[in-house]
């Protein structure tokens, strides 16, 4: 792994090829953390492996705080935020269930805290493959999720999370498929410290502690007031779409590369839309070619922000279409996949109100092949509504 | 309304400090080390001096204590280390190395101790300038009294120079710390000798005289023909080389007994280009050399040959032959160490050119006065080393059967200590509040200036510091010479540590007891509590908030800081 200084060239972006992993630990340098608390679970271990042993060598001038659990890396964290410094970690599954109670704290205190959460399936059965069930699991905590679908985004997205959570007060985490990304290696784009020190400023925390003039924090807040502080995290989110936006438009400025909260690709003015999220997206990218080129009528949906849900993004890119079918990598239980869920309700109160698929495929890690997306998109093609609402894709029965 | 629910305005006010129910403080204790020293060195302290790159400050502080850092870095055998908390985690901290460097570091330029007080008219005697004599000359006459010190050779150092052999204690490193001693105003007259030149009488004009003649005199065997010619007393060989007079020897010697004498004569005469063959009537777990002694003897080529009792020392052929009885070992005596029995019949005979016999040292009591007491081989003193004619003290080899160079400097210093007292008419006894953890070693700077140092005597053990500050370092010890270069001559075996290795090795101190402004408890104090001070302790606890949690008390890597229950 280089060091920042490693990182230092002027006037041009090199190519390397890295894991998931390593594109995350490249995020953090380019981001100028102050401190990393982690505790290791697969398949994040690499990331924290990759930061600790630069930072052991002293050639990253950055404070790794060892602790013993989760919990208490996020609680670090938490204490180290609110002294004004900038914060990650990193996590998968049990871990980040094991976090629970300090995400809610964490968005609460209105700590710009970036996290980064390996999609791992949680157990038991025990099983350490990609499954979105750890992160959607954490919808409500308070904090912003946003998920890539290859490395480059990876490493970008830390850079964009750094500034949209510092804009808003509010923690990121930024998500990527076990193994698929984690462990994989691509070709990326590592653009220069120079050039990330451009885009994203030093962290200046509102509420930073003094010694001097010592505060309280989080004290007891009674029924007349509590209320008021969740409103205002609601409308912190509430900005984030507007905030994103304009990170990523100057980060596509700057650095040729920009994401979008959500992306439509594929046929104009489709009938059945695709909607997929992480690396499922790939796959579909190249399944919509194939079908249009058949001559059907589809096109795709990325969706990369999970929370705040981006209704009127997805509103806007929906238009014109008769049926939504959308997968998703996670289950629960009693109710279905949560994209399509929320999917259901956001749209609910629109005028168009095209029928949402929900299709459960991949859980545990089993491969979601073309041969699966090609299934769901000919199902919704055929079915006016679907028969279920849960369409389980792949299922041995 | 703020963004997040924090307090307007500054909350100083709210004295969290009222919740406490138990306190920490910050409070030096006394690591083992200097439990340990017979001299009462504060090792920590210089060590610390160390890490911080402060030499001439670490000097400083040693000399407080002693006036031999030079030589008890080289000759000291350090029951500091053997008692060292790091012990129990790798190895011990080469506390003699340090020491050494810091001496030599100090007479590097040419540093001279300063005197404390002045104008303190009374006159001393001092009658021997052994380590313990010029001890306690150099402790009073840095109190600025009139001090004489009586050496009946015709050079000052005692055993320093008779003793021990220039290749474990170069005569330059001796005499500039004699020199010290003497440009605080010590005059030293060498040729003079008590009972010869003069008597106690003579002494009239002299408030106070302390007698430290130390112990010359060869024990010897008890068997026949030990007076016979070719048998020479290991002590009187060492003066003779040490005082580089003409010695004669054949090429095949003998050496009897177990001690450094022993070790010192083995070596010396190997580097005469000799062969020497030690015999010890126990085995080497009982020898009581010191470990390093032997083993560099071992590899300068001088043989130990174990369980070996002389009986008679013969005539045979123009060669000594010495009869021999094998022994082995019974059931441990008084000292703690096994006894030797002889195995009947096994009797057998060794020939060399000469036998030389190293098995202690008696003390000389014809010339002291009558009314001071002996017994057991030493002259018998009072706890502070009074005897039973007022105003005349005594310490050393003479007064005691701990005869190491160590002991003897800690005599000496508790005498000038007890001296300065008897002159102020202070309690004899007021010089064991300075009692270093629970003695007998004395601080005189703890004497002279009880407000500076204050220590707990409590002596921390290794289950009191937190292992979880240190990580495993290797002891760094001083190179030494080939053996084929030592045996050559008597070029100093080992060498000065340098200044990269000294800062190494004393970065592995522990600093047991000791605040070393780690700063873990001002990291760890979770109510900012810690304020850094200057004083007497660096920092201190900021009672108006401290809750009494314990973290800095638990996390202290070194236990200098204790808990202790509120007072209601």
């Amino acid at each position: 792994m280089p060091q920042r200084s490693d990182l230092s060239q002027r006037g041009g972006e090199m190519k390397r090829v890295i894991t998931g992993n390593q594109a995350v630990a490249y995020g953090v340098i380019l981001s100028r953390v102050d401190v990393v608390s982690a505790y290791p679970i697969t398949p994040q271990t690499t990331i924290v492996e990759e930061l600790s042993e630069l930072i052991a060598s002293g050639r990253l001038k950055t404070k790794f705080l060892k602790v013993e659990s989760e919990h208490s890396a996020m609680a670090a964290l938490i204490g180290a935020s609110t002294g004004g410094v900038r914060c990650f970690t990193a996590t998968s599954s049990h871990g980040l269930a094991y976090m629970h109670e300090m995400l809610h704290w964490a968005s609460g205190a209105r700590l710009p805290i970036v996290m980064v959460n390996v999609n791992r399936a949680i157990g038991p059965p025990w099983n350490i493959w990609s499954d979105q069930s750890d992160s959607v699991s954490q919808r409500d905590t308070g904090w912003i999720q946003l998920y890539c679908e290859n490395n480059q985004e990876v490493l970008d997205t830390i850079i964009q999370a750094y500034l949209i959570a510092e804009t808003v007060k509010l923690p990121v985490m930024v998500v990527l498929d076990a193994f698929v990304l984690s462990h994989t290696a691509e070709p990326v784009e590592v653009p220069s410290i120079e050039e990330v020190d451009a885009f994203l400023p030093p962290f200046c925390a509102d509420y930073a502690i003094d010694t001097q003039e010592p505060r309280a924090y989080s004290v007891i807040t009674t029924p007349d007031y509590f209320m008021e502080f969740r409103y205002k995290i609601q409308k912190a989110m509430e900005e984030v779409p507007e905030v994103a936006k304009k990170v990523d438009d100057e980060f596509k400025a700057r650095f040729g590369r920009g994401y979008g909260s959500i992306e439509r690709y594929g046929k104009d003015e489709a009938e059945v839309l695709l909607m997929t999220s992480g690396t499922v997206t790939s796959t579909s990218r190249i399944v919509i070619k194939k079908l249009m080129e058949k001559g059907l009528s589809v096109a795709g949906v990325k969706m990369k922000r999970f929370r705040p849900f981006p209704s009127d993004e997805i509103y806007e890119v929906i238009q014109g279409a008769k049926k939504i079918a959308v997968i998703d990598r996670n289950l629960s239980a009693g109710v279905g996949g949560i994209f399509s869920q929320e999917l259901r309700a956001s749209l609910y109160l629109r005028e168009q109100r095209p029928p949402v698929f929900g299709f459960v495929s991949g859980l545990g890690g089993r491969d979601i092949t073309p041969e699966l997306i090609e299934e769901a998109i000919q199902y919704t093609i055929e079915n006016d509504r679907p028969k279920d609402e849960i369409v389980w894709l792949g299922l041995k029965r | 309304m703020p963004m997040i629910a924090v307090s307007a305005g500054d909350m100083a006010w709210n004295k969290t400090g009222a919740w406490r129910t138990q306190r920490p403080i910050y409070e030096d204790k006394t690591p083992p080390c200097s439990a340990a020293c017979p001299a009462g060195n504060d090792i920590v302290k210089f060590i610390q001096k160390i890490e911080k790159e402060d030499f001439e400050g670490a000097w400083n502080i040693i000399k407080e204590e002693s006036p031999f850092p030079g030589v008890c870095g080289r000759v000291c055998f350090h029951p500091c280390e053997s008692k060292c908390n790091r012990g129990s985690f790798d190895e011990p901290i080469a506390i003699h190395a340090l020491e050494r460097f810091v001496a030599d570091f100090g007479y590097g330029l040419n540093k001279k101790t300063a005197k404390l007080e002045e104008k303190n008219k009374e006159k001393v005697a001092i009658i021997g300038s052994g380590p313990a004599g010029m001890s306690c000359a150099y402790h009073l006459a840095r109190l600025d009294y009139d001090v004489t010190v009586f050496e009946s050779l015709p050079f000052a150092g005692g055993m320093l120079r008779l003793g021990i052999p220039s290749y474990r204690l170069p005569r330059d490193v001796l005499d500039r710390e004699l020199s010290d001693i003497e440009a605080l105003g010590v005059k030293i007259r060498t040729g003079v000798t008590l009972g010869e030149d003069i008597r106690l009488e003579d002494l009239k004009d002299h408030q106070a005289v302390f007698i430290s003649t130390g112990a010359h005199k060869s024990r010897g065997l008890q068997i026949p023909g030990e007076r016979e010619k070719g048998v020479l007393s290991g002590l009187d060989l060492l003066k003779r080389i040490n005082l580089r007079k003409k010695v004669q020897l054949g090429d095949k010697i003998a050496v009897i007994g177990g001690g450094n004498t022993a070790m010192d004569v083995a070596r010396s005469v190997i580097r005469m280009g000799k062969k020497a063959t030690v015999l010890y009537r126990r085995s080497r777990e009982e020898m009581p050399a010191f470990d390093e002694e032997i083993l560099e003897a071992l590899e300068e080529g001088v043989k130990i040959r174990y369980l070996v009792n002389p009986l008679r020392i013969g005539q045979k052929d123009g060669l000594k032959r010495i009869e021999c009885l094998r022994m082995e070992l019974g059931e441990k005596d008084e000292s703690g160490r096994r006894r030797p029995i002889p195995i009947p019949n096994s009797n057998f005979r060794i020939d060399v050119d000469h036998v030389i016999v190293a098995t202690g040292e008696e003390i000389e009591v014809s010339f002291l006065p009558e009314g001071l007491e002996k017994r057991e081989g030493i002259l018998l003193t009072r706890r502070d080393g009074s005897t039973g004619i007022k105003g005349i003290f005594a310490g050393g080899d003479l007064t005691s059967n701990q005869r190491t160079v160590a002991h003897a400097i800690g005599s000496g210093k508790k005498a000038a200590m007890a001296i300065d007292a008897f002159f102020k008419g202070k309690d004899p006894d007021v010089i064991f509040q300075n009692l270093i953890g629970e003695g007998p070693s004395l601080s005189i700077f703890n004497y002279l200036h009880p407000a500076e140092r204050v220590r707990n005597p409590h002596v921390v053990a290794f289950e009191e510091l937190n292992m979880d500050y240190f990580e495993p370092a290797k002891r760094q010890g001083e190179s030494k010479i080939s053996v084929k270069e030592r045996i050559k001559g008597f070029k100093e075996v080992s060498s000065t540590l340098s200044e990269g290795v000294a800062l190494e090795e004393a970065g592995r101190c522990f600093n047991c007891g000791t605040c070393n402004e780690c700063e873990v408890c001002y990291v760890f104090c979770p109510d900012a509590s810690i304020l850094k001070r200057e004083g007497l302790f660096s920092h201190q606890v900021d009672y108006d908030y401290c809750k009494g949690c314990g973290i800095c008390f638990t996390e202290c890597p070194r236990g200098a800081i204790s808990l202790k229950e509120e007072e209601k």
